[in-house]
């Protein structure tokens, strides 16, 4: 091989190729969920894959802007490829949707990019699939959406997976009672959100608290496990805030319960999400066997007021890449590239041939024409290479 | 839907100093393996009754286990963790392995202030933390990564600085070397996987607290 086409066969740092087989699965779950979500009503958008730097950066983009892929226009107007499609779709309903009639509930799959390290199933440009709930701020819509997400995994396959569910006003209600300065509040957030207990601990060891509400800071993260964890949350629930929180969860819960999907659900109320976005409850799902979740959502109310047109908004995002990495892993995968009929035909028989291959083609059948005559022989031997089921040889 | 109870605790061991200090922190707490030794060939051993499976790796790659995953928790200097960059979480400080990050210079050399080293040469086996470092004091330099016997790089006129841990501070003074900035403390950390960390929770907050009340009890046994 030439020395100078080896460069060009190269793929950027953190892309993937799907060869077939790899996108005919993709394809099946994005239809699949498509699919569940259409029956649940949610309605397709399409955005576009770039956007101003400034929209998909708004309110709290200080923390993405580094793992943006980003670059410049004719006006030298800072561009980036969009790195989650809740801050377009939210562009979208403050803008061309201002006046819709509230609830809006969209859904779309879509390729994302984040400069990332990349591994299985995550990549720089990788692929979600989620819905956005605009306009009621209600425990039914969260519990609405956490049983969707619950249902899309079933629907692909997937039957062992977790739900942690949160409430960041949970700790908010907490962190306002403690009078802490910003810096120790960011501190505290930022240990929180990383679960570097130790960091927690040095920090609430340096405040001047009572040991009782260092006992309840340093609990904070450990508040994991099912409905139980609940009753033991309200014990250090020390204000209106955060016992609005937890009953805010109980709701959740119970309207789970009434979906029937209540046994995939546990409670974690150390936040398990970005603070600066989310606003209430907040949940992610993970599986046994992978390193990092295959579903993240939560509430959002403050984006669509930072576009100047407030309403408060709850949704998902599923990953494509890692639901196909997990449904691998359990053997779900039943994909094969389907491949019914091989059209051969003798030469001078190329027009009774396309008849019989168009004819099967509207039965539904999946079927090839030869690209030339054969003989009987090489027809049989291509039949059996590229594993059609059957072959129709026309003399 | 949890399926973790019959599920092995996956538990990636650092070979080297601190390798012989966590094997005897697990065991206290309940847990060991036959033939744990970072001599053994074997990099993966099982104790079946307990469910337990330990990986032993080189140092640096504890990090990268757990964060992906292959691990379900580990024991990790903080030095490294922090180097690695790897996102895990830190459960407990495990007050052994204790050392520091500093930067140091050959005694003959000093200069008066730290950024009249701005734009030299520093050898160091954590070019991240220094890079970090040296950014937070407006310096630029120009980092050379070694693997290991950092300190040959000012004796051989590789570097004019070194940023390396320190126990006890006789390697320096052997080689001639003074410290002039102390960068960060650092001990064995136990490191969680953010999934595990959920879905073998029970598990793993159960061994946190023991760990906890071992080290506990160790330290009042000293006073």
């Amino acid at each position: 091989m030439k020395p100078m086409l080896k460069n060009s066969l190269k793929i950027p740092y953190g892309t993937r190729d799907f060869l077939p087989l790899e996108a005919a699965c993709k394809r099946s779950i994005e239809s699949s969920l498509m699919n569940l979500f259409t029956k649940w009503g949610y309605d397709e958008i399409v955005t576009p894959s770039i956007e101003y730097l400034d929209t998909l950066t708004i309110g709290n983009g200080q923390a993405i802007e580094p793992h943006m892929f980003k670059f410049f226009d004719r006006q030298n107007r800072t561009l980036a490829l969009r790195h989650e499609m809740t801050t377009p779709i939210a562009r979208v309903v403050a803008s061309r949707m201002r006046d819709a009639v509230r609830p809006l509930k969209f859904s779309y799959v879509s390729n994302v990019f984040r400069y990332e390290q990349a591994q299985a199933g995550r990549q720089c440009e990788f692929y979600q699939a989620g819905v956005e709930f605009m306009g009621p701020s209600t425990a039914e819509a969260d519990a609405e959406i956490i049983a969707l997400a619950i249902q899309g995994l079933k629907q692909c396959g997937l039957e062992n997976f977790t739900v942690c569910i949160g409430q960041i006003e949970f700790i908010n209600g907490l962190m306002s009672e403690f009078n802490f300065s910003d810096e120790t509040q960011i501190n505290i957030r930022e240990a929180l959100e990383k679960r570097n207990l130790v960091k927690l601990h040095e920090i609430i060891e340096q405040t001047q608290l009572p040991e009782r509400s260092k006992k309840i800071l340093s609990s904070l993260p450990l508040l994991h496990g099912d409905k139980e964890i609940l009753k033991k949350a309200w014990d250090i629930a020390c204000n209106e805030q955060s016992r609005r929180a937890l009953d805010n969860l109980s709701a959740i819960y119970q309207l789970l319960e009434s979906y029937g999907v209540a046994e995939f659900v546990k409670f974690d109320l150390g936040v398990i999400r970005d603070f600066d976005y989310y606003t209430g409850m907040v949940f992610e799902i993970y599986t046994p066997e992978m390193g990092f979740p295959l579903c993240g959502g939560g509430r959002y109310d403050r984006m669509l007021s930072d576009f100047g047109a407030a309403c408060p908004s709850t949704g998902f995002a599923l990953g494509i890449e890692r639901i196909m990495l997990a449904v691998e892993r359990e053997g779900a995968s039943s994909e094969t590239l389907k491949k019914d009929c091989f059209v051969a035909y003798t030469p001078g028989k190329i027009k009774t041939a396309i008849e019989s291959a168009q004819r099967k083609r509207n039965e539904g059948l999946v079927v090839e024409l030869a690209p030339y005559a054969m003989t009987k022989e090489e027809a049989e031997a291509y039949q059996k290479e590229k594993k059609y089921a059957s072959l129709l040889y026309v003399e | 839907m949890q399926s973790s109870e019959n599920e092995y605790l996956t538990i990636a061991l650092p070979k080297g100093k601190l390798f012989p200090l966590a094997v005897d922190l697990f065991r206290e707490a309940g847990i060991s393996a036959d033939g744990l030794t970072d001599s053994s060939r074997k990099l993966v051993i099982t104790n079946e009754a307990q469910k337990v499976k330990f990986i032993i790796s080189k140092t640096a790659d504890v990090p990268t286990y757990v964060e992906y995953g292959a691990a379900d928790i580990g024991i990790i200097g903080k030095d490294v963790l922090v180097e690695s960059g790897q996102d895990v979480y830190e459960l407990l400080d495990l007050g052994f392995g204790k050392c520091h990050l500093m930067m140091a210079v050959p005694k003959d050399k000093k200069r008066d202030k730290l950024t009249d080293y701005t734009h030299t040469r520093v050898a160091t086996k954590f070019p991240h933390i220094a890079e970090k470092f040296f950014n937070e004091h407006g310096m630029q330099m120009e980092y050379i990564k070694l693997n290991g016997s950092i300190e040959l790089g000012p004796i051989v006129g590789l570097s004019e600085s070194i940023v390396d841990i320190v126990e006890t501070g006789t390697t320096l003074k052997e080689n001639n070397l003074e410290e002039i900035v102390h960068i960060m403390d650092a001990s064995a950390r136990l490191v969680a996987n953010r999934v595990s960390f959920r879905l073998k929770f029970d598990r793993i907050y159960s061994l946190t607290e023991k760990m906890k009340q071992i080290l506990t009890e160790r330290a009042e046994g000293n006073k």
